[in-house]
C-alpha cells in the first residue's frame, strides 16, 4: 500500500497532548506538524499546506473561533475541534465558524481516527483501497470475502475485522488485548473466548481456501501473519 | 388577631376608664344626686367605652388580617413592606420601618449568596474543563504506550472521567436550560458511544456486552442522554456478580421507546426498590458494594425529570433494568415526516 502521506496540522497548547497525538497519529501513518508559536499560525499553515486541521478551541493569543474563521478566508481544509469544554454553545459555534467535526475531551482514540479519516476521505475523494494484501491472499473489505488463487470465501462482520486488523499490522505480533480493543472501538463487544472461537473459524475458512498456518500464533504475546 | 389577648392589652384603657367612673359617681354622689341618675350615667361611660373598643378591635383585626392574607399570596414572603400601604399610625410606622430593614439585609444576603453560588458554579465548570486536559494527555500516553499497566490506568481514567462529568452535571442539573439541545438522535449511536466511554472498565471486568439493533430515533439531548447511559453501565459493573453480562434493547410502547438496560448483577431489594433515585440513599447494596454514594442515580433521575425521560428500576428475580422511557411527539415526527 503506497499512497501520499497525509499532513496533519495539530493546534493545541498543551505539550503532551501535542507529542502524544503526534506520537499516535504518526503511528497512524500521517504526516504531522506542531503549531509552537502561537501568534502566527496562518503564516505557518499557509506554509505547511496540511490537508486537516485539528484545532482546540482555548488557545493562548487567538481562540479557536478566531484562527478558524481567519482560515476559512482563505481555505476549504476540513477542521476538527478538539475541546475540553462540551456546551451546546461551543458546538454551535464551531459548526458556524464552518468546522467540520467537534470532538470532545477526553476523546475515544478510534473516534477521533475515524472522523479524521472519514473527513479526509470525504474532502479528497480518496481512491477506495478496500482490498488488501498479504503473503498472496487478498482481504476484500466491500464484500466481506478472503481470496487466494482462484478461491474466494465469504467472512463474518467480527470475523472480517479481526482480518482486517492484522492485515494492517502484517509482520508484527498483534495482542489478544488489541485485536479484542479494536473490535470493541468497531461497536463488536467481543470477548477473550470469543476471539479464540472466531480466529479458529477463520483458520477453518483460510485452509478451506488453501492457506494453511497463515495465522501463526506467538505463545503468550498474540498473533501474527 | 387573639381577642382576649387584645382585652388584655387594653386593660389600662379599661382600668383608668373604671377609675373615672368611679371618681365621677363619688363627685355626684356627694353634690346629692340620685343613685339611679349616677347609675345610669356610669353604664352610659361603660357602653362607650365598650364599644370604642369593639369597633377598634374591629378594624384592627380586618386590617391585620389583610395584610397576613397578602403575605401568604406572596411566593418571596420578604418582601411584603413591598405590597403594604405605608401605616398611618405612629407604631405601626416602626414596625413598617423595621420590616423594610429586615427586607433590605435580606435582598442583599439573597443577592452576595446568589453571586457567590454562580461564580462556584463557573469556577466548577472551569475546572472541569481545565482537568480533562492532564486526562487527555495520561489516555493519549496510556494508549500509546499499551501493556497490562496502561489498561489499568485506562481504566481508572474512565472512572476519573466519569466523577468529574458527574461534578458537572450536578452543576448543570441546576439550570439545564442553559445547556440542552434537543435534537433528533439515534439510540443506537448514543448506546454505543457510552460503552465507548466505559470499554476498558467494561472488558477488564469480563463484562458481556450485547446491544440489540436499535433503530429508533428519539428527540432528546444526546450529551445527557449518554450520561446517564454511563452512570447506568457504572452501577451495572459496581453491583455485577460472576460472569457479568450487560443488555441494551429497546421497544416501543405506544407513544414511548423505553431503552432497557439489563444486568445479571445483585439486583435491587424490593424494599430499597422505591429508594433508589433519593440522593444519599445506598440500601443494602450500599452495605455490600464498596464506594456506593446514593448520587449517581439521584442525578441520572433528576436530569431525565429535566430532559421529561422517564426512568424506571425493575428488580424482579435476576438482576437489574432500567428503564429510559422517551415519549415520542407525533407532531414533531409527524411535522418532520412531511
Amino acid at each position: 500500500m503506497i499512497f501520499m502521506k497525509h499532513k496533519i496540522l495539530i493546534i493545541e497548547d498543551d505539550f503532551t497532548i501535542q507529542t502524544q497525538l503526534k506520537t499516535l497519529l504518526t503511528a497512524n501513518g500521517y504526516e504531522v506538524h506542531i503549531v509552537t508559536n502561537f501568534s502566527d499560525i496562518i503564516h505557518l499553515l499557509k506554509e505547511s499546506t496540511p490537508h486537516l486541521v485539528l484545532l482546540d478551541i482555548k488557545l493562548p493569543v487567538n481562540s479557536g473561533f478566531e484562527i478558524c474563521s481567519q482560515i476559512r478566508t482563505f481555505s476549504d481544509i476540513p477542521i476538527i475541534f478538539v475541546t475540553s469544554s462540551n456546551t451546546d454553545m461551543d458546538e454551535l459555534n464551531s459548526i458556524m465558524l464552518g468546522g467540520d467535526a467537534f470532538i470532545t475531551k477526553p476523546y475515544n482514540t478510534a473516534i477521533l481516527l475515524a472522523k479524521i479519516a472519514s473527513l479526509l476521505k470525504r474532502a479528497y475523494a480518496l481512491p477506495q483501497t478496500e482490498v488488501l494484501t498479504w503473503n498472496g491472499a487478498a482481504l476484500h473489505l466491500e464484500s466481506s470475502q478472503i481470496a487466494h488463487n482462484d478461491h474466494k470465501t465469504d467472512l463474518t462482520k467480527n470475523e472480517v475485522k479481526i482480518l482486517y486488523y492484522l492485515f494492517r499490522n502484517a509482520g508484527k505480533i498483534c495482542s489478544r488485548n488489541d485485536i479484542v480493543d479494536f473490535l470493541w472501538d468497531n461497536q463488536l463487544y467481543v470477548d477473550d473466548n470469543a476471539l479464540s472461537v472466531n480466529i479458529a473459524r477463520i483458520r477453518e475458512k483460510l485452509t478451506g481456501i488453501g492457506l494453511t498456518n497463515f495465522i501463526k500464533t506467538k505463545h503468550r504475546q498474540g498473533y501474527i501473519i | 388577631m387573639n381577642g382576649r389577648q387584645y382585652l388584655k392589652n387594653q386593660l389600662p384603657v379599661l382600668l383608668v376608664n373604671l377609675l373615672g367612673i368611679i371618681t365621677l359617681s363619688l363627685f355626684l354622689l356627694a353634690c346629692g344626686n340620685s343613685i339611679q341618675s349616677i347609675l345610669f350615667l356610669s353604664c352610659v361611660w361603660g357602653a362607650v367605652v365598650l364599644l370604642y373598643l369593639t369597633v377598634l378591635y374591629r378594624r384592627r383585626k380586618k386590617y391585620l388580617e389583610n395584610m397576613l392574607s397578602m403575605a401568604e399570596q406572596l411566593e418571596e414572603r420578604y418582601i411584603i413592606p413591598e405590597v403594604i400601604k405605608i401605616p398611618e399610625r405612629a407604631d405601626d410606622q416602626v414596625f413598617y420601618q423595621l420590616l423594610k430593614m429586615a427586607e433590605k439585609s435580606m435582598l442583599e444576603k439573597i443577592g452576595s449568596v446568589q453571586r457567590e453560588r454562580s461564580e462556584y458554579k463557573e469556577y466548577i465548570e472551569q475546572w472541569i474543563h481545565e482537568v480533562k486536559t492532564p486526562i487527555t494527555a495520561l489516555k493519549l500516553l496510556c494508549e500509546n504506550n499499551r501493556s497490562p499497566f496502561t489498561r489499568e490506568m485506562l481504566a481508572e481514567l474512565e472512572n476519573i472521567n466519569r466523577f468529574t462529568e458527574q461534578a458537572l452535571y450536578y452543576a448543570r442539573s441546576e439550570h439545564p436550560e442553559k445547556d440542552y439541545c434537543v435534537r433528533e438522535i439515534n439510540l443506537n449511536d448514543v448506546v454505543h458511544s457510552a460503552i465507548a466511554d466505559s470499554k476498558y472498565l467494561l472488558r477488564q471486568n469480563h463484562v458481556t456486552v450485547t446491544v440489540d439493533k436499535m433503530e429508533n430515533r428519539v428527540y432528546t439531548d444526546e450529551k445527557w442522554v449518554r450520561f446517564i447511559l454511563n452512570q447506568l453501565i457504572s452501577n451495572a459493573v459496581k453491583y455485577r456478580t460472576n460472569q457479568p453480562v450487560l443488555h441494551f434493547y429497546s421497544t416501543r410502547k405506544e407513544n414511548h421507546v423505553l431503552l432497557s438496560v439489563a444486568d445479571n448483577g445483585i439486583g435491587i431489594a424490593q424494599s430499597d426498590i422505591s429508594l433508589i433515585f433519593e440522593k444519599g440513599f445506598t440500601g443494602q447494596n450500599g452495605r455490600t458494594v464498596p464506594n456506593a454514594t446514593g448520587i449517581g442515580l439521584y442525578l441520572c433521575k433528576r436530569l431525565c425529570d429535566k430532559l421529561g425521560i422517564g426512568l424506571t428500576a425493575h428488580s424482579e428475580g435476576i438482576g437489574t433494568r432500567m428503564v429510559l422511557s422517551f415519549q415520542i411527539n407525533h407532531f414533531v415526527s409527524d411535522f418532520l415526516v412531511e
